[in-house]
């Protein structure tokens, strides 16, 4: 096993992902497109998520990174639960980027506050990120539906394995294409769902009408 | 813990005087060249290198790096563990009276000593460099300001996010809601903390990002700074020294030294 294997079957995935991301049909959708036009508020709005998610997925990672150095398919159990702030800061935002730039913020959070991976922790935030935003490509931007939103989770969480490979190898390609599935699910269910409901619940307390204005 | 034993601590020290870029580039290095190293006493004689910056060059304190130890040891140690019960070997070695497999031992030593070179390069960055420093130096090489302000805002929200969380479980507890209930309930507690937490520094990022706005913030291009960044002839010099000791150690290790 070597890193360009892993590399092209995380991409391969991620395309899986993004063509039914495309294809499936969501509620709500908007007019899509890349937008970096960010106003302060967006900005504000991600680093404070960032520094929660940053404060929660620092104490998260030391009990993933118990499970993962017992097993790397323990540790995909877990590996779903760190990219709900990037599904909810793009849910709050809607502007293409923001999952990337909240992965980013969220990663220097976690180093500075003391991940056991330093500042290779960046890492994670970097791939995590764009692979969330690569599925998001692949529907203009455009789609806000629960499930898309779980397939970006989904993707975002088996793209981290790619950055946990470079750093910690992995035993087998067998034991990785059996945790593949398991990154997928708790992917899905932990960040892209997750996200998704906080968004709701956020979007019922009426403060998003002030989130949203541009 | 690591709210104190992870921050920077000003001490005058060589190793805190250069500037953040460097320091930050030296930390790719550090990172790139773990990479490259193929046996276990250059990764060995590396991790001294480090071991010395931090205790002379950096003079990080004895307790910074003491509270410091299990996050820098803990991982290495674990795949230490891990590899060296799971690796299969051909030949054993006795340590203390204990065999172990001899290739499953190198193995374990390799991941211990890439994980712990890689993390203490970091945590030295992290105590040796003040993150105003680095937010200037990013925007000194391009990024807009505007995002270089985003990631030092989050780290200026993370006692807010703190006191938040205190507030919202004190207003609980004052509700009858002890924390000291069955697990359940105590998960229950936390998704109640979990979102009202959330809202909560939501509304005060909109009325921080409005106070930001009303202030002018990125109504221009540029903006200008208390302490402007520089790049130092120390950090050059470190940069320097380092990519020779790393191509010296890659050399030796295998053994393509001309003498």
């Amino acid at each position: 096993m070597n890193i360009p294997t892993i590399l092209i079957i995380n991409l391969v995935i991620l395309v899986v992902l993004g063509l039914i991301a495309r294809a499936v049909k969501s509620d709500p959708t908007a007019k899509g497109g890349f937008n970096f036009n960010y106003t302060t508020s967006d900005l504000v709005i991600m680093a404070v998520l960032g520094a929660l998610a940053g404060v929660i997925n620092t104490w998260m990672g030391n009990v993933w990174y118990a499970a993962n150095s017992v097993s790397p398919i323990y540790g995909a159990l877990l590996q779903g639960t760190f990219m709900w702030a990037y599904l909810l800061a793009y849910f709050l935002v809607r502007k293409s980027g923001s999952m990337l730039i909240i992965g980013v913020i969220e990663a220097a959070v976690e180093a500075l506050l003391g991940n056991q991976a330093g500042l290779s922790t960046l890492g994670w935030g970097v791939t995590q990120g764009l692979a969330a935003e690569i599925v998001m490509w692949f529907c203009n931007y455009g789609k806000f539906g629960w499930l898309v939103f779980g397939l970006a989770g989904a993707g975002s969480s088996q793209f981290g394995t790619f950055w946990s490979f470079v750093l910690y190898g992995w035993s087998s390609l067998n034991d990785y294409l059996i945790a593949a599935p398991l990154n997928l699910i708790s992917g899905f269910i932990a960040s892209g769902l997750l996200g998704f409901l906080l968004g709701k619940m956020i979007e019922n307390t009426g403060l998003l009408r002030a989130t949203r204005r541009e | 813990m690591s709210e104190h034993s992870l921050r920077y601590v000003d001490n005058g020290s060589i190793f805190t005087r250069i500037d953040a870029l460097s320091k930050l580039i030296w930390v790719v290095f550090v990172i790139i060249v773990t990479f490259q190293l193929q046996t276990n006493l250059a990764r060995g004689i590396m991790l001294g290198l480090l071991v010395i910056v931090t205790v002379i060059f950096a003079r990080v304190p004895f307790k910074s790096v003491w509270q410091a130890g299990p996050i820098i040891l803990i991982m290495g140690l674990l795949l230490f563990v891990v590899n060296l019960f799971t690796t299969p070997s051909t030949s054993t070695i006795v340590i203390a009276g204990i065999s172990f497999g001899e290739q499953a031992f190198d193995r374990g030593l390799e991941f211990f000593l890439r994980i712990t070179i890689m993390v203490l390069a970091s945590f030295i960055f992290i105590w040796t460099t003040d993150i105003r420093d680095l937010m200037t130096g990013l925007v000194r090489i391009g990024m807009p300001y505007r995002y270089a302000f985003a990631i030092f805002l989050a780290l200026r929200f993370l006692p807010i996010v703190q006191q938040e969380v205190d507030a919202v479980k004190a207003a609980h507890a004052i509700r009858g809601r002890a924390s000291n209930s069955p697990i359940r309930h105590r998960i229950r507690l936390w998704q109640r903390y979990m979102f009202t937490v959330i809202v909560n520094s939501l509304r005060k990022a909109e009325s921080t990002a409005l106070a930001i706005d009303s202030r002018g913030f990125g109504a221009y291009p540029t903006r200008t700074y208390i302490k402007n960044f520089r790049w130092t002839m120390t950090g050059i010099i470190l940069i320097l020294a380092f990519v020779a000791f790393a191509t010296w150690l890659m050399l030796w290790e295998r053994n393509l030294l001309p003498f």
